[in-house]
């Protein structure tokens, strides 16, 4: 499916445009807490895992019947579409798959450790250890919350607490360190 | 174990070039001024010499009609920003015309920082010599000898200063104006008093030519039977008064935004000041100075002035010393102007692939067109030397480039009209509809009249005739050669000089900043620049840095050692920076980093230099929100606090924008 045009959070006409001051102070927005979108059940260690699409296959299974958000192939094929895209694992060790769905409510999402790494298709050099996955409304408005969470994950889970959460041993304590951190 | 890869910038280019220094409006007039301006100090002498008393009216005639041709640079620099007699008449006429103009303006340059130099040499020999006197010193300088001695110093040291690069010497011509704008209240001052005192009386209107003045024509009754033609050969001879003007286009690429605000409000200072100077103490000297003492004085006329004013012997002489040095800085600085004029028409002839590619490597320190500096400098001491300080004969050599480079210009601005693919943003006036076509008048006009000056002058003025045109047939066949030996290696586009300075780290880059807030606009396609372009029409110049940012992708996770030179693609994509960057007349530092991952490398950058916005454009290969997401992403891996904010802007090339506060 071809992007949106009008997806972005604002599409301002270049005639309508407000003076931008370039480079002056912005209010920071709204941080988003991680934690809010987890729960243990949606916490879960891949203590093997050898295929990327396999584990995605398997977590986006459980995150549909665990929302209740139907059939899970829709959401299976579209966040592996996005897959083919611009990477979405990162070299800290993250790896944020998503997409943006139409007719879902609110934002979905899962944390998968796995703990002896697997390796990214797409980037055979990048050692995935955690997979944040996501699903956000493909609605304008939440377009700039869809990025802001990308970017909330990318700052949290990296470093030091990235390496505590592959050494969690149970969905509870990974679920803990996360909530911690965001104090 | 885990290996650990790392998408990270390796290694850092920032890119200097003097084709992004912009200088204000009011430095942009001095430039020129110091050349119109200057003209006060040898035009009414020359002038004088040439059609007697009656010389005054002339040069109020020439005075008026600058503004026409300061109109019609107007217009020229309007379509195009590096622009000037060689690419309008290019545009209009071709390359072949094109070289026969600027080798006429190359003469007018060249004859510019001689007569300049020499004239101030004239003035400061008079001063020392009124003044040895009264020191008891019993030394006479020749003037002749000194006065080349005095040029030669001067265009040394202005050859320094565009060395170094145009800011340095616009600051120097800002304070020449100053400083001749203080000396032209005082003189107009006591010549005011002087007048109340014994009277003004206006100059004759009946011409008396000298027979040098008439040329070729002298001896035929032709002048005085046709009053017309005596009028236009003493307005040719007083023409050299508008002297400069070409410089008006050549800095105007250096003009800061709003540029055309700017270039209108330059205009009309230059012909307030050059207008009211030189007008005034002509008129002034014919009334005060008593006519038979007005000989002694033509090669410094207003020195005379200063000598015959009311007051003490001691505050005339003290008069004198004031007009003498602030025309011998005023004089130096026309030096400068011809200098930077000339590196300014040689630099859009060498883009154009007829100067060979080795004049425009750039001063490693200074990033300045050296070669071409030279060059111009070169011909400006050996002219010196061959005049042995005579003033006049310069002031007759000169007009033939300056008039001949005017026609072209002006006929190549009306064939520009009836070629209207070139967009404008301001026109010559009197723009009448004949049959239902649109009639550039106003242009004809001035083409007309400058033309009619052109060909009376070739008949009157032997020197200028015969010595410009051999110059001016020398720079053509020149030109001419160096083309034809460039031909096979000239690219097929102008490429931009870059000066490359590798840093160790993107950190060093801001070293190279000094304003708070910070921009950072990433660049790739040199076809796709409308982000950048908004950018700049929307940067607050003087709180904000603006950074382009182009990553060279190398795959793989080992490369090393520095960018020694950009590839052509590379080089196509900054020299198209360049011209955005000129066209708004505001200043980017453009940085060349190398990376396996161009969205870790924006990222990296932005933060490295501590943007507070990223501004991206519609990439042809990858939507939007991939690469928002992409870059929310890579911001938040390599952001060591997330308490920054920053705005991601992506322009589209309809101009609507999609903005994302992270």
């Amino acid at each position: 499916m071809p992007p949106k045009e009008g997806n972005p959070s604002r599409d301002i006409p270049a005639t309508k445009s407000p003076p931008v001051k370039t480079g002056a102070a912005r209010v920071a927005a709204k941080v988003i807490r991680v934690s809010s979108l987890l729960s243990e059940d949606n916490v879960s260690i891949a203590a093997s895992a050898a295929d990327k699409n396999a584990v995605l296959e398997t977590v986006v299974k459980g995150l549909c019947q665990r929302k209740g958000l139907g059939a899970p192939q829709p959401f299976l094929d579209k966040v592996l579409e996005r897959e083919k895209g611009i990477s979405t694992t990162l070299d800290t060790g993250l790896s944020l798959p998503h997409a943006r769905m139409d007719g879902l409510a609110d934002i979905v999402a899962s944390v998968t450790v796995i703990p002896g790494g697997l390796a990214d298709p797409g980037q055979p050099d990048l050692t995935i250890r955690v997979m944040f996955l996501f699903f956000s409304p493909n609605k304008p408005e939440f377009f700039q919350m869809h990025l802001q969470l990308l970017h909330r994950v990318s700052v949290l889970l990296k470093g030091a607490l990235l390496d505590q959460v592959t050494k969690a041993s149970t969905p509870a304590e990974v679920l803990e360190l996360i909530r911690k951190a965001e104090k | 174990m885990v290996r650990k890869p790392s998408r990270r910038v390796t290694e850092v280019v920032v890119l200097s070039t003097a084709m992004l220094t912009f200088i204000s409006f009011g430095r942009a007039a001095a430039i020129v001024i110091c050349d119109m301006a200057s003209t006060a100090w040898y035009v009414g002498g020359i002038a004088l010499q040439a059609v007697g008393p009656a010389a005054p009216w002339f040069i109020l005639a020439v005075m008026l009609f600058s503004t026409c041709v300061l109109a019609l640079y107007m217009e020229g620099s309007s379509m195009f920003v590096r622009g000037g007699v060689y690419k309008v008449v290019k545009e209009a006429m071709g390359g072949t015309l094109a070289k026969v103009s600027v080798s006429a303006l190359m003469f007018d340059y060249v004859l510019t920082g001689a007569i300049s130099s020499v004239s101030a040499g004239q003035y400061v020999a008079g001063l020392l010599n009124s003044v040895f006197p009264l020191a008891h010193v019993e030394w006479r300088l020749d003037p002749a000898l000194f006065s080349c001695v005095f040029a030669l110093a001067a265009v040394g040291y202005f050859w320094r200063q565009n060395i170094v690069g145009i800011e340095e010497s616009s600051d120097k011509a800002l304070k020449i104006v100053r400083a001749t704008a203080v000396m032209g209240a005082i003189v107009t001052g006591f010549c005011l008093v002087t007048c109340a005192r014994r009277g003004f009386t206006w100059p004759t209107t009946t011409l008396s030519f000298s027979p040098e003045a008439l040329g070729w024509l002298a001896g035929s009754d032709w002048p005085r039977k046709v009053g017309a033609l005596g009028l236009l050969i003493a307005f040719g001879h007083a023409f050299l008064g508008m002297s400069g003007v070409e410089t008006l286009a050549q800095v105007y690429r250096e003009m800061e935004a709003p540029k055309l605000k700017n270039l209108k409000r330059a205009v009309v200072v230059i012909f307030l000041f050059s207008f009211i100077l030189t007008t005034s103490v002509t008129f002034f000297a014919v009334s005060i100075i008593p006519e038979g003492e007005r000989a002694r004085y033509y090669d410094n006329l207003i020195a005379g002035l200063a000598m015959f004013v009311d007051g003490p012997h001691w505050l005339r002489l003290v008069l004198q010393a004031f007009v003498v040095l602030v025309g011998a800085a005023i004089l130096c600085g026309a030096v400068n102007t011809a200098i930077v004029g000339s590196n300014g028409v040689l630099n859009r002839m060498a883009e154009d692939g007829v100067m060979p590619d080795w004049f425009r490597y750039l001063h490693p320190r200074f990033g300045t067109t050296h070669r071409m500096i030279n060059l111009v400098v070169a011909l400006q001491v050996l002219t010196i030397l061959l005049c042995r300080g005579d003033v006049y004969v310069l002031g007759e050599a000169y007009a033939f480039g300056l008039i001949w480079s005017l026609v072209f210009n002006a006929g190549s601005v009306v064939l520009l009209r009836f070629k209207s693919q070139f967009e404008r943003e301001w026109m010559v006036p009197f723009n009448w509809k004949v049959g239902g076509r649109p009639m550039p008048i106003g242009l004809l006009f001035i083409f007309l009249t400058l033309l009619s000056v052109g060909l009376i002058n070739l008949l009157t003025k032997k020197v200028a005739t015969v010595f410009g045109a051999a110059f001016a047939a020398g720079f053509f066949v020149l030109f001419l050669a160096a083309e034809r030996f460039n031909r096979g290696k000239a690219r097929d586009q102008h490429r931009e000089k870059l000066n490359l300075c590798n840093e160790a780290t993107v950190d060093d880059v801001l070293k190279h900043m000094d304003k708070p807030n910070r921009v950072l606009v990433a660049v790739r396609d040199p076809g796709g620049l409308h982000h950048l372009s908004k950018a700049l029409d929307d940067l607050d110049e003087e709180t904000t840095e603006l950074v382009v940012l182009y990553c060279h992708v190398q795959h793989g996770m080992s490369f090393g050692g520095d960018i020694e030179s950009l590839g052509p693609e590379e080089e196509h994509l900054f020299t198209r920076v360049v011209e955005v960057a000129e066209k708004s007349g505001k200043s980017v530092t453009p940085l060349v980093v190398v990376s396996n991952d161009p969205f870790y490398a924006i990222a990296q950058s932005a933060q490295a230099v501590g943007a507070g916005e990223v501004v991206l454009g519609i990439s042809g290969r990858v939507s939007i929100e991939d690469q928002l997401e992409r870059l929310a992403m890579t911001w938040g891996a390599l952001q060591k606090t997330d308490l920054t904010p920053v705005t991601f802007r992506v322009i589209h090339r309809n101009g609507a924008e999609t903005e994302v506060p992270l």
